[in-house]
């Protein structure tokens, strides 16, 4: 499935769960459990084929950036983040050429379903999410770096944080 | 033998070989990644996936398919026992070279590597579809056996080729060697315990024996450097290993398949199975 076809299809057959996501991000868990495995496998292709289009943006300002090449990751991964005055964020990421497809996917994923979130919702977002998502025989021993890019978000969101509480003292 | 050819030139296909069987019948395009969903996003046009995990895995203990499982997933490929099978993939080839590997033991005999993998057929502008072309079930017969004893060790095996200080190849990193560090470099951590090395391991790191392409080296440089520089004889009894093997398959194909050297196995236990196993000795650095 074309991931651009989520907004139309809505919050069809919701899925409960005991965790709590930003409506954005809930709305694609609820699409993916509802797919079979093959469709699931094609909608995250199409996740992944998407993640270019959440690169910066020539002439758009960012609040935080976090460019850089950690241990654990096999390229370099960029953050950057706005938040509004209404205190919504706008996440961008920078992918190497070397982050696996399941990374891309789901730096897709997160740009969009954490659009418009607060960054203190950003921070609450559970990572049992992703088996969710993409299925438990996909997360395993070399593909667990899918967690990774909602930690560098959860980071930036953090430090953008401490920093308004900072100049609020 | 000549000191400038591969020991089974056969085993190693070039790109334009690949390029020129895509429609072959007898031949087979097997595509096997460390990158889960890579073969999803475009592959060799007829090339068919096979999963380390989900493919070659035994789905609930640590070991691979018994012969049944394995007749059952060569006939859903469309393999015959004549099939011609030729793996390629990321990283280097180290996932194709484990898939060949496991495919050795259980005696499929013709098995070769796409030489450079899927980052040369790429970087060629050869191309990639998403089209999965289907191909006809076969009836492939259930193998007699898995040749472990021929090309696998295990544990206890590894443990007496250490205490008898037999030749021993630690493919990994230098830092995961020296036990600076207890995952692969630009990798998570895969839960070891302890780092170091097998007692009586040398460092040969899986690199050592490829081009800034991935494409493998002559013939000649691995000699010089495998038995030239090392040391070892094409007679060793020799064990190789690394995490989880699948960089050890890439050094047992070298040592076996372009080197010709006869007695050498994969350890596949490695050393997620060896840095935590309790009171088992470890070297450091």
């Amino acid at each position: 499935m074309d991931c651009s076809q989520l907004d139309a299809l809505g919050s069809v057959g919701m899925v409960e769960s005991d965790s709590h996501y930003p409506a954005g991000l809930q709305k694609i868990i609820d699409l993916f459990q509802l797919l079979p495995n093959e469709e699931k496998r094609e909608t995250l292709i199409s996740y992944a084929e998407q993640a270019a289009r959440w690169v910066p943006k020539p002439g758009e300002a960012y609040d935080l950036e976090d460019v850089r090449k950690d241990e654990e990751c096999t390229d370099t991964v960029g953050v950057y983040l706005r938040v509004s005055r209404e205190r919504q964020v706008l996440f961008r990421v920078s992918l190497g050429p070397q982050v696996q497809t399941l990374t891309r996917a789901m730096t897709s994923i997160l740009c969009r379903g954490l659009d418009r979130a607060s960054p203190e919702e950003v921070l609450e977002v559970p990572s049992d999410f992703v088996p969710k998502i993409v299925g438990a025989d996909l997360v395993r021993a070399r593909s667990h770096t899918v967690y990774y890019v909602l930690t560098r978000m959860k980071g930036i969101a953090r430090a953008y944080l401490n920093r308004e509480r900072a100049a609020a003292s | 033998m000549s000191t400038t050819e591969y020991a089974h030139p056969e085993a190693l296909v070039s790109t334009e070989w690949v390029a020129e069987h895509l429609d072959d019948a007898n031949v087979r395009i097997i595509e096997s990644n460390e990158d889960v969903l890579l073969y999803d996003t475009g592959h060799l046009p007829g090339a068919v996936h096979v999963d380390w995990r989900q493919d070659l895995n035994d789905p609930t203990v640590r070991d691979y398919l018994a012969p049944a499982e394995f007749a059952r997933l060569a006939g859903r490929l469309g393999l015959t026992p004549a099939t011609t099978v030729v793996f390629y993939g990321d990283k280097s080839n180290w996932w194709a070279c484990y898939a060949l590997w496991v495919f050795t033991l259980f005696g499929h005999q013709d098995l070769r590597i796409m030489n450079g993998g899927r980052d040369k057929w790429v970087a060629e502008g050869r191309p990639l579809t998403k089209a999965k072309r289907s191909h006809p079930p076969t009836d492939y017969p259930v193998p007699a056996k898995r040749n472990d004893d021929e090309i696998r060790a295990f544990f206890q095996d590894t443990l007496k080729h250490s205490q008898e200080r037999k030749p021993l190849i630690d493919v990994r990193s230098p830092g995961e060697f020296k036990g600076e560090i207890t995952h692969m470099p630009e990798y998570p951590q895969e839960g070891v315990l302890r780092g170091g090395h097998v007692p009586g391991a040398k460092s040969v790191p899986w690199k050592t024996a490829v081009n800034a392409d991935s494409t493998f080296k002559p013939a000649a440089e691995l000699r010089q450097i495998y038995q030239g520089t090392l040391g070892f004889k094409p007679s060793d009894d020799m064990v190789v290993y690394c995490r989880i093997g699948e960089r050890s398959s890439h050094t047992w194909f070298v040592l076996t398949k372009l080197l010709g050297f006869e007695k050498v196995r994969n350890y596949d236990g490695s050393w997620t199975e060896w840095g935590n196993a309790v009171r088992v000795p470890i070297e450091k650095p």
